[in-house]
């Protein structure tokens, strides 16, 4: 199930809501669980066995690891751990990089494994990373085993973040899946950063998404260089309200169910730097990245030349994370160099530089790298990057001049929401203003991201294909 | 946020959820969107099966009962039309020009559906069936295509818009071999009151732009196209499927004008195969949203009309598409038998069609936006 649905909205979350409140405290996590394997089996039911399996496996692990730590036999609990992490990275391997594997390794002339064509189990990316947490963070102490099952089982199939994120560690929400506190402060705030959520998603990320869409698909031949920019930025701008949108309302449904997530965005378009900008963008993936490989490799406490290849890796990895196809890999690495670059060298020149181009460099490169991001093909990527840097058909069209002037608008809005311009606002305003503007807001966001879901078959989420 | 403020917010976010579940759960369902001119979801059973994930499940395992359970949602949603409409006013008010495909025409009265480039594979394909069924047959064949709004009102879309270019369609059909090409491009057939014309919420031409056409193909064929002797309105309330598409509300509705009596003309009608009695004019469909099937009584694969009006005589066979509707009042004048066909729904051999009734002019009429995307006419070359 997806959130930005009349089903989801009106009959499943209602739903959940009524019986979640309803319920005895100890039947909660009960109830939450049954909701969550309806929500995950809803568009692929057979993909629900992956949910019991990734269920058992890492429970049984998690104890397996706790007693042999308890005994004292630290091998016996690293044999454990490495189990569980074979087991979700063969889970993900299987599903996600088999078929581009075997391809890649067709075109090359070593045709030996099959095409599967498996559909993607929605969300496995973010799910796998979470249960592979679980085991890890047993062994280093960080969380304590699971003893009962259903609630292992509601931090596995957790629906809010189930499918697009944030990554959440089990040490981070182990004590809250035991004991958490359901407050009407805390429901009626996570109703307002839901709202927000979806109001990214569905008024911001849909729409610009169309602009992107009539870029994407615009022939080599007509694309010049304003409209490569206009596109790729309409990409930039629908990628971050669709991903930031969603981890909102993660976020806000994760409140209204007592729970706290982490924020997983923090305006990263205002960036600074490379460095700073991934700082901001997907926390979570990239903290994940950082405690569970990049700082087991030694993190930065080594030798220049181990710490370009440990970042290499973890880039590497980054970007094929993304999708299984070579140019989330090109973008991984294009990210590791960029990097690699700035710890080299390049941070402490730009610190002495004006704000202002310390921007432009990093808006720069960023906006460079959806480029790589968003196009699979490498033909048609080469072609949209030269249209970019002038090699195009000219500086730009009437079609160009067309879409500029019909999205001008919401580009203006969605680049206005880039900044901390509203948060600000919103705080400095008094109390008084803001009590009486908010049920205004909130009830014009549901009005109005309500018309926009009924009307809509446009509303795919971006990072499902992840 | 005190206590009990929040417990406000929180009950107008669970008060919204809940008043349009509540809603949606004690509405009757319905059965048809005359809106948007199709069936909508029933609310479909779940069906168990085998409970078995694998091999013969029902519609539950294999998850297409919650397909249609979310089509069922969507398509009951109460205000359903509202808040399609709300949307629409809302692109309108960020400034798009356009929705869902249709765009505000900028003399603010046509809504103007767009035309994406074809597939020229299918175009040429398309226009080679058109050439083999001119060589197969021993009769004349016309063949003419009818220029849709966003070419003949190309000055009413805004600036840059990408929308294809229907002359270059129509150049190429102009070369079709072994048929005689009609242009009726109202521009170049301007001698006689005035160029094509277009309901403004349809796509459809309106009786006048099919008087227009009715001119000039009658002079392509060598007949007198009958003078037009004023327009009887018979209803004002028609809105069209671009105004649906577009979710436009807030345009006016179009007058539909009959200009030809019915007097002395027998239709019959073939919706299932088997003829039945039909009109000209079925003045019952006016009482519905969709008012265009007035004319012929709607899509069907073959329809017959016999005149006795005097001068009317031969028997001409026209491979069409619904614009020909409109036109069949004209072409009362000057056959004493006219076959519309549709091939979207009649699947057997046209040239044996022609012999067997004693056709003696065959006319392939479509409006552009048809031709090109209409994957059906391999029937002609059967």
């Amino acid at each position: 199930m997806v959130f930005s649905t009349p089903v989801f909205l009106f009959f499943y979350l209602a739903a959940v809501l009524l019986i979640y409140y309803i319920a005895p405290l100890k039947w909660r996590n009960a109830v939450l669980l049954v909701f969550n394997l309806i929500f995950y089996g809803w568009g692929e039911p057979i993909y629900i066995l992956i949910m019991f399996l990734s269920t058992a496996i890492d429970y049984t692990h998690g104890l397996m690891v706790e007693k042999a730590k308890t005994q004292g036999n630290d091998k016996k609990a690293r044999w454990a751990v490495a189990q569980s992490v074979v087991f979700n990275l063969a889970l993900l391997f299987f599903f996600k990089y088999w078929d581009f594997i075997a391809g890649s390794l067709a075109a090359i002339g070593l045709g030996f494994m099959p095409l599967l064509g498996l559909r993607l189990p929605i969300g496995i990316s973010f799910y796998t990373f979470q249960t592979m947490s679980y085991t890890i963070d047993v062994y280093r102490g960080d969380a304590k085993a699971q003893r009962s099952v259903v609630n292992f089982g509601t931090f596995v199939t957790l629906f809010p973040q189930l499918i697009a994120g944030p990554i959440i560690k089990y040490k981070d929400l182990g004590d809250q899946i035991d004991h958490r506190d359901h407050s009407t402060e805390k429901f009626a705030s996570g109703v307002q950063i839901f709202v927000v959520g979806m109001a990214k998603k569905v008024l911001l990320a849909n729409n610009l998404g169309q602009l992107w869409d009539a870029y994407k698909a615009m022939p080599a031949e007509s694309l010049t260089a304003g409209g490569a920019w206009l596109g790729v930025i309409a990409f930039a701008l629908q990628l971050y309200f669709d991903f930031s949108g969603y981890s909102d309302m993660a976020v806000g449904l994760g409140r209204m169910l007592g729970f706290e997530f982490l924020p997983n965005f923090n305006y990263p378009y205002i960036a600074q730097s490379i460095t700073d900008f991934w700082r901001r963008w997907h926390i979570s993936l990239g903290t994940w990245f950082r405690e569970y490989v990049y700082i087991p490799m030694g993190g930065n406490r080594v030798s220049q030349g181990r710490l370009f290849f440990n970042l290499i890796v973890v880039w590497g990895l980054t970007g094929i994370w993304h999708g299984a196809s070579w140019n989330f890999l090109l973008w991984g690495l294009y990210f590791g160099v960029l990097l690699i670059l700035e710890k080299g060298g390049l941070l402490k020149v730009l610190e002495k530089l004006p704000q202002a181009i310390r921007h432009i460099y990093t808006l720069f490169l960023v906006l460079v790298s959806w480029a790589i991001f968003a196009i699979e093909d490498f033909g048609h990527l080469g072609a949209y990057l030269k249209a970019m840097f002038g090699m195009g058909a000219g500086a730009s069209s009437p079609v160009d001049g067309y879409y500029f002037l019909s999205y001008l608008p919401m580009l203006l809005i969605a680049a206005a929401a880039c900044l901390p311009l509203a948060k600000t606002l919103w705080q400095k305003s008094g109390e008084t203003a803001r009590k009486v503007a908010l049920p205004g807001l909130l009830m014009a966001g549901l009005v109005l991201c309500t018309a926009y879901l009924v009307d809509a078959t446009y509303n795919p989420f971006l990072y499902f294909r992840f | 946020m005190s206590k009990k403020y929040s417990i406000f917010i929180s009950a107008l976010f669970c008060g919204f959820l809940g008043l349009f579940l509540v809603w949606h759960l004690i509405l009757p369902d319905q059965t048809f969107s005359p809106n948007e001119n199709r069936v909508l979801q029933s609310l479909p059973a779940p069906d168990f099966g085998s409970m078995a994930f694998f091999g013969k499940s029902g519609n539950f395992f294999n998850g297409a009962f919650m397909k249609d359970f979310e089509a069922y949602v969507n398509d009951q949603f109460p205000l359903r039309d509202k808040w399609i409409g709300l949307k629409a006013g809302a692109e309108k008010l960020s400034g798009k020009s356009e929705n869902n495909g249709v765009y505000f025409g900028t003399d603010g009265r046509f809504l103007i559906a767009g035309y994406p480039a074809p597939d020229q594979a299918q175009v040429d394909k398309n226009l080679d069936y058109v050439a083999a069924l001119g060589e197969k047959l021993q009769v004349p064949v016309y063949f003419s295509l009818i220029p849709g709004k966003s070419h003949v009102y190309q000055e009413y879309l805004p600036k840059g818009a990408p929308v294809g270019d229907q002359g270059a369609v129509l150049e190429q059909a102009a070369g079709t071999e072994n048929v005689h090409w009609i242009g009726i491009d109202g521009k170049r057939y301007g001698d006689w009151d005035q160029a094509l014309d277009y309901y403004t919420t349809d796509h459809h031409w309106t009786t006048r732009g099919a008087y227009n056409g009715y001119r000039a193909l009658m002079e392509g064929m060598g007949l007198k196209g009958v003078e037009l002797d004023g327009l009887t309105t018979v209803t004002e309330a028609f809105y069209g499927t671009t105004w649906s598409k577009a979710g436009a509300y807030w345009y006016s509705p179009d007058a539909m004008d009959i200009a030809v009596s019915d007097e002395d003309v027998t239709v019959t009608n073939f919706f299932d195969g088997t003829p039945t009695e039909g009109k000209l004019y079925n003045y019952d469909k006016l009482e519905q949203k969709d008012k265009y099937p007035f004319f012929l009584g709607g899509n069907q694969p073959l329809c017959i009309v016999n005149s006795e009006k005097p001068g009317a005589e031969g028997r001409l066979l026209v491979i069409r598409d619904s614009f020909s509707d409109t036109l069949a009042p004209f072409l009362t004048q000057n056959f004493a038998e006219v076959h519309y066909m549709d091939l979207r729904y009649y699947k057997a051999s046209v040239a044996q069609y022609v012999e067997q009734n004693r056709i003696d002019r065959v006319l392939v009429l479509y409006s552009v936006d048809n031709f090109v995307n209409d994957s059906n006419l391999f029937v002609m070359g059967m």
